[in-house]
Formats: structure tokens, sequence, C-alpha cells
């Protein structure tokens, strides 16, 4: 291995643990309700996608999942909408988390799928409980791709697919974050 | 158990077993869901000859689908062999079904095409034409699909009265007045919830009173533009009254508003120049189409039982289904006007999301709400208790003096539990009867 073979492999790894660490240390802000420090990690352009999946013959995978700014989804949305999303959750009489769900984000298999300039493509994969009131379990299993953008030393998501594994959703509220 | 004391009409009380019995929600299933008529879907979602997707008529699974022309069917999704759906995709395009388990296949129209061996096993002697797949009776009103599987159910114009056929084809028309003038956003919204069937459809039906519900998100601005309140009229200067109307003989009901006048188009704070100029447009071309009934708003509703809706410009069409006495599954479909430009169908898919659905900052805590008031039904004392719907009783009134408001509905205006009572007398009466 030449020098410049492993300067590039360190510089992989350094981007994998910094990426990792990134999620990381968002699913512990979401965890701990610290939304306004994880709303800090967003970029302001971010738009934060989760379409629905369908069922789709196999020769029409397209049908799959709905699509972005056209189609119905889960979440399709930008910056402004989430604040708003947080205020809700902040204020004590959003009944659907109050009191509020016990939260635990995981996020698993990072790959690093491109880099491009300031902006990485991270693909990742999520398991999110959700325990409620006294019986109460929400699980959420699927794969996500962030775009990350490098702004003044700092990552921010500029764009998050959220590509949730259920179909007819199997839970009566989404009211955590992704 | 005696179903005829589960309600008790004068008193304006309703047993909380209504919610919790197995044995009263088998009984729904025969006598409220199999006589009724199910909206299924929209035209729009068949735009060309071969398209299809699965939907529910009652609790039936069905396929609607668009044959060459443009007859629309609506089958129910179980081979006629051993009970397969002979559909499991959401939506597509095809020529025909194939059952996945021998091979028996049908074509848009639910004839029986193919089924191996044929000739050889069959010796040619298998009747193809009465086994093909169970055909829905179909009807097609302004757009919106609808069918049964009951034969002795009366044509649809009579199921629905010409009282809600008024206010339906109003739910159906273009925020300019123009009939059929909703599309289907790509891709119903489904979700399920551990609640009975019934928490959704009374909310619907007429529930004016739970403002408390969605304190939290009144402080927040999610109506259309993202600047103001989440209902759009909030925005109107023109006065209104609020009213509910019930059909008390269907089971229908409807939640609007009458302005005192025509009024001019009040923007929507903050939204962009090219959706206000829509709306305004659309405003001026109702008036003119639609005279002194243009001062009608329809909030919302049910077509009885559980076909549900919303509008006042945010219009979705939705069901109630249930899977037992305490888990619903709902459907939604999302509609944006055929005409309108780019930029308004996306203002309002945004809208819908963050208002509608288990993502919606509205209906998340609805949807809490009616877990929670479940629980209130389950148990052996708390049973024995019933649920109160006293609200504004007694001071119904026909349609007078807007009379194009209906002839057969009764009214009563500003927050009351009128459709409730109305809904569920109905409801009862099915129920009960021998």
């Amino acid at each position: 291995m030449t020098l410049v073979d492993r300067t590039d492999a360190l510089a992989t790894l350094l981007l994998q643990a910094e990426v990792e660490r990134f999620f990381s240390a968002e699913a512990e802000l979401l965890d701990e309700r610290r939304f306004d420090q994880w709303l800090d990690l967003l970029h302001e352009d971010i738009r934060y996608w989760m379409p629905i999946a369908r069922n789709a013959s196999f020769d029409r995978p397209e049908l799959e999942y709905t699509r972005e700014k056209s189609e119905a989804s889960w979440f399709d949305e930008g910056k402004d909408t989430l604040r708003k999303r947080v205020a809700q959750l902040q204020s004590g009489d959003h009944w659907a988390e109050e009191p509020r769900s016990r939260t635990t984000h995981l996020v698993a298999n990072v790959r690093i799928a491109t880099t491009d300039g300031a902006d990485i493509t991270a693909k990742s994969r999520f398991v999110v409980c959700a325990y409620r009131l006294e019986h109460d379990l929400d699980l959420f299993i699927g794969k996500r791709v962030d775009v990350l953008r490098r702004e003044h030393n700092a990552l921010k998501v500029l764009r998050r697919a959220i590509y949730l594994d259920q179909s007819v959703l199997l839970s009566r509220n989404l009211t955590t974050f992704f | 158990m005696n179903f005829s004391d589960l309600i008790d009409v004068e008193a304006g009380t309703l047993s909380r077993e209504a919610f919790s019995s197995e044995e009263i929600y088998r009984r729904e299933l025969e006598r409220v869901f199999m006589p009724a008529w199910n909206f299924v879907g929209h035209t729009s979602q068949l735009a060309r000859a071969g398209d299809f997707f699965q939907s529910r008529c009652g609790t039936e699974s069905v396929i609607v689908t668009r044959g060459e022309g443009s007859a629309i069917q609506v089958l129910l999704n179980s081979c006629r062999h051993r009970g397969m759906p002979v559909c499991r995709y959401d939506t597509g395009n095809t020529s025909g079904f194939v059952c996945s388990y021998h091979g028996w296949s049908y074509g848009l129209d639910g004839a029986l095409t193919g089924v191996p061996k044929f000739k050889e096993r069959y010796q040619g002697r298998l009747d193809r034409p009465r086994w093909g797949l169970i055909r829905a009776r179909v009807a097609v009103f302004y757009g919106s699909i609808w069918a049964t599987f009951d034969d002795a159910a009366p044509p649809l114009e009579d199921y629905l009265g010409a009282d809600m056929q008024f206010y339906l084809r109003s739910l159906l028309q273009g925020p300019d007045g123009a009939d059929d003038g909703y599309e289907v956003i790509g891709g119903i919204v489904k979700w399920q919830v551990p609640c009975n069937w019934k928490f959704g459809a009374e909310n619907f039906a007429g529930d004016h009173y739970h403002g408390y519900s969605h304190i939290s998100v009144e402080r927040l601005s999610v109506g259309l533009s993202g600047k103001t309140s989440r209902h759009n009229f909030a925005a109107v200067k023109t006065p209104r009254q609020a009213m509910s109307v019930a059909d008390p003989k269907r089971g229908h009901t409807i939640r609007a508003s009458v302005y005192q006048a025509l009024g001019a188009y009040d923007p929507q704070e903050g939204a962009p120049d090219a959706v206000n100029d829509y709306y305004r447009a659309c405003h001026e071309e109702r008036q003119r189409r639609l005279g002194d009934k243009a001062r009608l708003m329809i909030h919302g509703g049910v077509i009885f039982p559980n076909t549900h809706f919303n509008s006042a410009g945010r219009t979705t069409i939705g069901l109630w289904l249930p899977l037992s006495a305490a888990r619903t599954e709902i459907w939604r479909w999302l509609f944006v006007p055929k005409n309108a430009p780019a930029i308004v169908k996306d203002t309002l898919r945004e809208y819908y999301l963050r208002y509608a659905g288990p993502g919606g900052m509205v209906e998340q805590d609805d949807m809490e709400n009616w877990t929670a008031a479940q629980r209130g039904t389950q148990s052996l004392v708390a049973r024995k208790y019933p649920f109160n719907y006293q609200l504004a009783m007694g001071l119904a009134r026909r349609s007078r003096p807007d009379e194009w408001l209906g002839n057969e509905v009764t009214i009563t205006e500003d927050v009351a539990e009128h459709n409730q009572r109305a809904f569920y007398a109905h409801w009862a009466r099915l129920i009960a009867a021998p």
C-alpha cells in the first residue's frame, strides 16, 4: 500500500467515524428530548421526507414508495414545519405526547454512499422504539438516506429520506422524529 | 344482550357497550355495513384502461378496476376456487388477475378467463360465466365511486337522499364550484388506531365541541399558508353560522357553515401570490355559478356509516374500517383541484400532511383521545355508565329560512351533538331491528 492509499483509507475511516458520531449524537438529542439542539443539526433548507410504502408488482418497483413532492407521504416538509412540530412537542398540551413517550433511536449499518464536495450521502438502517403510557409500544424499522452538508466545519442534515418498512402504519401516530 | 336498550334517544345517552362489545361489532358488520353504500375511491385513480387499485367495501377486500372503454368494476378480491386474494398489489395497471394458488385467471370485469386443465380435467364442463369474481353494485357520483354487495340496497341516489346528494355534490365541486372538480393525490394513507370505529365516525359527523383537543396546534400556524391558524375559513371576515345538519332517516351528517352574505375573497395571509390568485378567481367563479348557494361552506361529515370527509379548503375522504370492537383501520384519500396550478397542489399537499393522519399535528391529538376513550368502555364498572350526548338537545329545527339546505334534514346551529344523536339513533335502529 502506498502512502497515498493509506492517506485515503484513513480519511475514509475518519469520515465514517464522524458520520456515525453525528448520527449517535443526534439520536441522543431526540431521546433526551433536546429538540431545540436537534433542530440546530438540520440545514435551513432541509427536506424531510418519509414516503408511504405500497405493495407493488416486481415489474413496477417505482410504485413501491409514494413520490416526493407530488404524492401522499407520512412526512414531506421543510424546517419551518419541523420547528412547529418541536414547538407542539414542547407545549405540554399536545395530548398525543402528554405525558411524553419514551423513545430510543438506534441508527445502524451506516455506510457512506458518495461524497460530493461539501455533501456526504450516507445510507443507514433505523430502529425506533416508542413506549407510551402504561402499555403502548410503537416500533418503527426502516432505511434512511441522508445528505449531510458540511458548513463552517459542522455537518448539517440537508436531506433525509426515511423509508419505513410498514405499508399500513400499525401505530396511531407518528409523533417522533426519525 | 338486549339490543334495544343500548340507546335512550329521549335522554340522549348511549351505552358504552356499543364501543366494546364484540357481539355488537359482529352485528354491526351484518346490519350496518352490509346494507350500506361505501365510498371505494375516485375516478381520477383510474385514468387509463387497465388501471386498478385495492380498496375496501365495508370490511370486504375489493379491487376497483377500469376495463376497456371506461367501465368501472368493483370486484370481491377472492378467488372463486379457494378464496385467495387474486390481487395483492395496492395499485397498478394490468390486463387481468391471476390467482397465485391454482392459477385461475380473471379479466378486469371479473370474468373467469382461464382455468388450468379446463379441457382435460374439468372436461370443458365448468360453467365459467358462473364462476367469475363477485361483482359489487357500482355507482359513480360526480367522480366518487361507490359500491355495495347488498342486492336489496336502494340505488345510491335513494341511499343518500336528495339532501345528502346536494351536500356530497357540493363537497366534490372544485373551489370554482364546477362539478367533479377534484383529483386524488397518489397514495392512500392507511393506519390503525386501537379504538372503536364509531369514535372516528361521531367526531367527523358533528363534533364542533372538541376544540380543547387541539389547543396545542391552535397556537401554531398550520393553515394553508403555514402562516395562519389551522382553518382557512378563519381568514374570512363575513359572519357565518356554524351548524350541524343531519338526515335523521338515513343517518348521514354534515358539519357546515352558512355565510350571512356573499363576500369578497379574503386572502390566506402569507400564502404565495399565485395561490391567492387561484383561490380568488375560484371564489368569484363559484359565486357566479352557484349564486346564493355559494354561501354554503361544508366543513365535513359522514355518509352513513363509515365514509367520512373533511372540507373547508381541505378536501379529504376516508373510511373507518372496523377490525374488531376495539381496533380500526383508517384509509384516507387526499384531493386537490384538478385544474389548479402545481404551486396550489403543492401547498395543499403540505397542508394535508401537517394537518391530517398519523403525522398530522391536528389529528394526532384526536387519535390519542379516541384511544383513551376506548379504554373507558372496557371495564365492568365503567361499562355500566352510558355516554352523554345531551349537548344542545332540543334545539333542532328544519332547514328554513334557507330552503336549499334541504327538506328532510334537521339542523342545530352552533356547537351541538345534534349529528351524533342522529347518527346513533339510526345506528341503534339497525342494530335493534329483529
